[in-house]
């Protein structure tokens, strides 16, 4: 389809907060009685929500997962990839003990692998849920490899130091390419060619605050050090006073120029994204991209993570406004794919990291 | 009856929407095209109800015998008179959560009831050469915090005095190595393998060598019966555990349950210790009665304000504990825990040598 198809916005979301914060509610009191085992149940209800709530081109996603796929998923993991690691790093505890220089070699060893494993366990808890996923009857899904994606994000990890920074655009978004060019839905491909190349500009702007902030944050500090000892204010009161300017000059010289950076990111990402002859767009601004990050976090540290699933149906919504497609997808040309997807799902980021879900 | 209605239709072979017509018959829906060619016929049986399509006042259908196919059908009221019975819901499932209550309680009694057991099982299975030397690390560890005392005689003394009080002990639990830290803590500590560690400040208040036989006899049944390393297992088994269960990686809710438990744990560990005291003391000829008078004098020191009596740990009823050793208690010839030249050695073991 040619560039002046006109942009629609297909994707709708019609979830409200109070049946999401009802649902997060009675999650918390079954997970309290459960010694937490419930979270697995809890978990899918969320997502049932927030996937229901979505609606494509007029018809609704389903989300299909169950609690008792991502429950057995999680013990898989917990006996065949935890308890090892926790032993094995016991056992190099034990040579260190006994002087045996074996012992920090295994344990960097399996520190590493840990690392790995995280990623390795978000790839594949993006499977997961993209095979669970249902639109008009037909599965997402995700090809590609869980480790795969890990060397790559190891690669990443290692270059944004390196380079004081700067291989952080061009290596986020060799990684969502990477994503996306394997993501699927029925029998056909998403492609994705976003570069990070535009993006180096407001990049730059996000670096440059971050030094300044550095400066700004030093300078304030060496003025509190004088100020207490000058005017004989309490110690506590001064900190209170830095804590606080420090907070406001991070809102205004850190995070716009971070938010700006980001929309820019996605505004790069969805334009690069294609399916069956469309093109993705993000409307996505700083200012509001703030605004939601911003009350996420409230809602989650204030709720001590309680209410994180109203954070994420906040995200959903987002998604929804930003996201157009140009012109609608041959989605006739779109068949059922043979791939069921994993039989259970999410064990490893459910075992070694806790946040980061819905 | 007019019961034809417009609506949107999948087939689940591919993710095409179509529009269609739906007619009601008696057995069933028929699904037309536009152009009026048979789509599908759902059987009354097999529909199921799929939520509702809010903004055309209508309703979503799936059929059993056509999993992946959607439909949405306008203005449903229509449908749902016509049709003989009402499409059967999607079964929610209750018993998920009945069975996460059950598996959250069966946890937690399994928890209860194989801890202790399955923590001395696997601290049987530590080797002894591990565990002594993680202990001996332990120790040397405390000796830089603390000064070590060095009177040779008097450790050569509790050396000899521990020697003959581990007589009955398995062979490899009978070398231990004594080791009196300065502090003034009334406390004395069975490290895993076998290093016992005496604060001078409980040697300041043991009066006797008889007493002094007790707190070591009771140490070394520790020592004996592996108190620490299962301890530290139980420890490790609790935190695990918790994380497991939990998933919660920062190790915030396995700490507090550790703690929470230990308590409870040292409670018998303690308990089982002084029984053991006993019978190594009453093997060694030299009889409870010093360690009763040592519980029954730390009784009337915990009254008052500011004294250390850490020896008695998370278990401060010594008054009980010295009834519990009392009770068992068998009237025996006593023979002296330590001559009276051995005694001065060990009350001097950490003044400066004279030059």
């Amino acid at each position: 389809m040619s560039s002046s198809t006109p942009l629609q916005r297909p994707f709708a979301h019609s979830g409200g907060s109070g049946a999401m914060i009802r649902l997060a509610l009675v999650n918390l009191v079954l997970s309290v009685v459960t010694l937490s085992l419930w979270r697995f149940w809890g978990k899918t209800r969320v997502r049932r929500l927030l996937w229901g709530g979505t609606s494509a081109w007029g018809d609704p996603v389903e989300y299909t997962g169950t609690g008792k796929e991502l429950f057995i998923g999680f013990l898989l993991v917990l006996f065949l990839i935890y308890l090892p690691i926790v032993g094995g790093l016991a056992w190099a505890q034990v040579l260190l003990v006994a002087g045996n220089p074996l012992g920090g070699l295994v344990m960097s060893v399996l520190y590493l692998l840990t690392v790995l494993l995280v990623a390795v366990g978000l790839y594949r808890a993006r499977r997961y849920q993209m095979s669970r996923t249902r639109w008009r009857g037909i599965r997402g899904g995700q090809t590609g490899s869980g480790w795969g994606y890990a060397l790559r994000s190891l690669v990443m990890w290692i270059a944004v130091p390196l380079s004081l920074g700067w291989a952080l655009p061009w290596g986020e978004m060799w990684l969502a390419r990477y994503r996306f060019n394997n993501t699927t839905f029925g029998d056909r491909h998403f492609t994705c060619d976003a570069s990070a190349s535009g993006l180096y500009g407001r990049f730059f702007l996000a670096w440059i605050s971050g030094l300044l902030f550095a400066l700004v944050a030093a300078f304030l500090a060496w003025g509190a050090a004088e100020v207490a000892r000058e005017s004989g204010l309490s110690e506590a009161r001064v900190g209170f006073l830095f804590t606080v300017t420090l907070a406001v000059v991070a809102v205004v010289v850190l995070a716009l120029p971070w938010a700006w950076y980001r929309a820019g990111f996605y505004r790069n990402l969805a334009a690069g994204i294609r399916f069956e002859g469309s093109r993705f767009a993000a409307d996505a601004g700083a200012w509001r991209l703030m605004r939601l990050v911003a009350g996420n976090m409230v809602i989650s540290l204030f709720s001590l993570g309680i209410l994180r699933p109203w954070a994420s149906l906040r995200t959903f919504r987002y998604g929804c406004a930003i996201i157009g497609v140009e012109g609608e997808p041959d989605f006739a040309a779109v068949h059922r794919s043979d791939d069921a997807g994993p039989k259970t799902g999410e064990g490893l980021i459910a075992v070694l990291d806790g946040a980061g879900e819905f | 009856m007019e019961a034809d209605r417009p609506g949107r239709f999948s087939d689940g072979r591919s993710a095409a929407m179509r529009k269609v017509v739906v007619r009601v018959l008696a057995t069933g829906l028929e699904i037309r095209g536009a152009d009026g060619f048979l789509v599908a016929v759902w059987k009354t049986g097999d529909l199921i109800a799929d939520g509702d399509w809010p903004e055309k006042r209508g309703i979503r259908l799936r059929c059993a015998s056509e999993p992946d196919a959607r439909l949405a059908v306008e203005d449903a009221y229509v449908i749902r008179e016509a049709l003989p019975q009402p499409p059967a819901p999607p079964r929610r499932k209750r018993h998920a959560l009945v069975l996460v209550c059950l598996l959250g309680a069966g946890v937690l009694v399994g928890l209860m009831l194989g801890l202790a057991p399955g923590s001395r099982l696997l601290a049987h299975l530590v080797p002894v050469g591990l565990e002594r030397q993680w202990g001996q690390s332990i120790a040397t560890g405390l000796e830089g915090q603390m000064k070590a005392c060095e009177g040779r005689d008097g450790l050569r003394v509790l050396d000899a005095l521990a020697r003959r009080l581990a007589e009955p002990l398995p062979a490899e639990r009978r070398q231990v190595n004594i080791h009196v830290l300065r502090s003034k803590d009334i406390n004395a500590l069975a490290l895993p393998g076998g290093e016992i560690i005496l604060f001078s400040g409980l040697l300041a208040k043991v009066e006797g060598p008889d007493e002094l036989a007790g707190v070591l006899a009771h140490e070394l049944t520790h020592i004996g019966q592996r108190h620490v390393t299962a301890a530290m297992i139980r420890a490790l088994g609790v935190g695990v555990f918790a994380t497991m269960i939990t998933g919660d990686a920062s190790g915030l809710v396995a700490s507090g349950l550790g703690a929470a438990l230990a308590g409870a744990y040292s409670r018998e560990d303690e308990s089982a210790a002084d029984l053991g005291a006993l019978s190594l003391l009453e093997a060694a000829g030299i009889g409870s009665d010093g360690l009763v008078q040592f519980f029954r004098r730390l009784e009337t020191m915990e009254g008052r304000q500011g004294q250390v009596l850490a020896w008695l740990g998370t278990h401060p009823e010594s008054g009980s504990r010295a009834a519990a050793v009392e009770a068992r208690r068998r009237p025996e010839p006593h023979l002296p825990a330590l001559s009276d030249t051995d005694w001065q050695a060990v009350k001097r073991v950490c003044s400066k040598p004279k030059p």
